[in-house]
């Protein structure tokens, strides 16, 4: 297949990010514990000043790469791993156990995600690991319901028939067979899912929601929301953030779109 | 000696009746053809025979015990030479998935498939190439030999020339033709073409 050129700037940018998130120490001038006057504004010691507890925000900007990135990559890989395995066990199987995982299925559609993840935040606790569970596991109906049914437009394949005619077991005709040709529709939900849950993070981060210990843009944006940094007019305080966050959500959103669009072309529907 | 018998089975999907009260019995080396009109219920039958579907009434029998699901002793042949094959692997790895299942080390899988590539006129090239890379008379040889691979007793042919060119048919029925005379196997042939019926059974029966 053709590389599509469509893939560098928003690949470069999701490459830049997760350098930046893997080796943060390599890009941060300062460490997030170092401390030094309170409310700088931008200069040659701190690119862009200094926060309410004297810290570097350029610094903390580096650092909290880490944290937004993976929660949402972590609460993408779980759902994608939920979504996968109940609709290729609904598809294949049918049935009973079908109309079981669908309406489980459709009561998780139902949900209202962003209240209840409020709710379960603030009652299992401030945890970057309980967002990640909470996130993943309220995201995996869409991975589910597609994957399903393309395992139901899959099964009746010759393919298929010929694999159970041969005797390959349910198990190795679902991974081996069936799952590599519905992986390129996971593909794009789960890096829509990524960017859901980056967006659900920086909410739950800016009410307050997420763990103190940790940095994370969403957090960042609240501190500046908390200690009056919009009040002082500290854009620089609160915009880098913002805008990691929407570019990071916007180029992981424009892979998942080139992709799909690239296999809705290869398939030629 | 009766190999596969199918006694008053019939098969519904919803209300429409796909087929109704039919019973088969073929013997070993026996190549029974099965002819009708579209939307007669051969291919349902041929499903049915190679355990891929439950009859809703009646019974499947293979080695006089009841058929329950997929055997591999009883393979089939499907109209779409091409769409047999997972699009996403190449002829090989397809190929020696089957000989894995047979329990083949790794290192003689390669020479044996160039063996039973050479057995069916076909060049080892195909072995690295897609399914959509290779042409409809390659995909049926490649799928016989890969149903060979397995030693099945029986082979449910469900259209297996509809979709090629008529040199090519003529190619396909001769190589059928000396695989059951080296191995002994049955055939469940079927067409909706009598000539080609005739050409290839022992007797032919009418859906």
């Amino acid at each position: 297949m053709k590389f599509d050129r469509r893939y560098i700037l928003p690949g470069l940018l999701i490459l830049l990010f997760l350098i930046v998130a893997i080796f943060p120490g390599m890009f941060a001038p300062y460490s997030i514990s170092d401390r030094t006057a309170t409310y700088q504004a931008p200069g040659a010691d701190h690119l862009l000043g200094t926060d309410n507890m004297g810290k570097d925000i350029f610094s903390l900007l580096i650092y909290a790469a880490r944290w937004t990135l993976m929660i949402g990559f972590a609460s993408g890989l779980l759902a994608v791993f939920v979504g996968t395995a109940v609709g290729l066990l609904a598809g294949w199987r049918r049935g009973a156990l079908d109309e079981f995982l669908m309406g489980t299925t459709d009561i998780v559609l139902i949900l209202p995600k962003i209240p209840l993840v409020i709710i379960l935040a603030a009652y299992l606790g401030p945890s970057p690991w309980v967002l990640i569970f909470v996130l993943g596991l309220l995201s995996w109906e869409s991975i589910a319901r597609v994957v399903r049914s393309k395992v139901i437009q899959i099964r009746s394949s010759e393919y298929i028939l010929a694999a159970r005619c041969l005797g390959f077991s349910d198990c190795r005709i679902m991974f081996k067979e069936i799952l590599p040709v519905v992986f390129p529709v996971i593909v794009p939900k789960f890096v829509l899912v990524t960017a859901a849950a980056m967006i659900s993070e920086a909410s739950l981060a800016f009410l307050g929601l997420s763990d103190p210990q940790t940095v994370s843009w969403g957090g960042m944006i609240s501190d500046a929301f908390t200690y009056s940094g919009f009040l002082r007019g500290m854009w620089y305080w609160w915009l880098p953030p913002a805008l990691c966050i929407i570019l990071g959500v916007l180029a992981i959103t424009s892979l998942a779109f080139i992709h799909e669009r690239g296999v809705r072309e290869v398939m030629q529907l | 000696m009766l190999i596969l018998e199918a006694d008053r089975i019939s098969k519904s999907y919803g209300k429409v009746a796909a087929l109704t009260d039919f019973s088969l019995e073929i013997s070993a080396g026996e190549t029974v053809g099965l002819t009708g009109l579209s939307g007669s219920g051969k291919s349902t039958c041929a499903r049915i025979l190679a355990g891929l579907e439950r009859p809703n009434t009646g019974i499947v029998r293979y080695a006089g015990k009841e058929l329950t699901g997929a055997n591999p002793a009883i393979q089939m042949i499907f109209q779409d030479p091409a769409g047999s094959f997972n699009p996403v692997r190449t002829i090989y790895q397809s190929l020696s998935a089957v000989l894995h299942l047979q329990g083949v080390p790794k290192s003689q899988r390669r020479d044996l498939l160039s063996e039973h590539f050479q057995n069916a006129g076909l060049q080892t090239e195909i072995l690295s190439r897609y399914p959509d890379q290779i042409s409809g008379g390659q995909a049926q040889r490649v799928a016989i030999v890969r149903g060979m691979l397995v030693h099945p007793k029986v082979m449910i042919l469900d259209e297996p020339t509809s979709a090629l060119d008529v040199s090519v048919q003529a190619q396909i029925l001769h190589l059928l033709k000396d695989i059951q005379k080296e191995n002994g196997m049955s055939y469940v042939f079927i067409s909706h073409d009598p000539s080609v019926v005739e050409f290839m059974a022992d007797r032919v029966i009418s859906l």
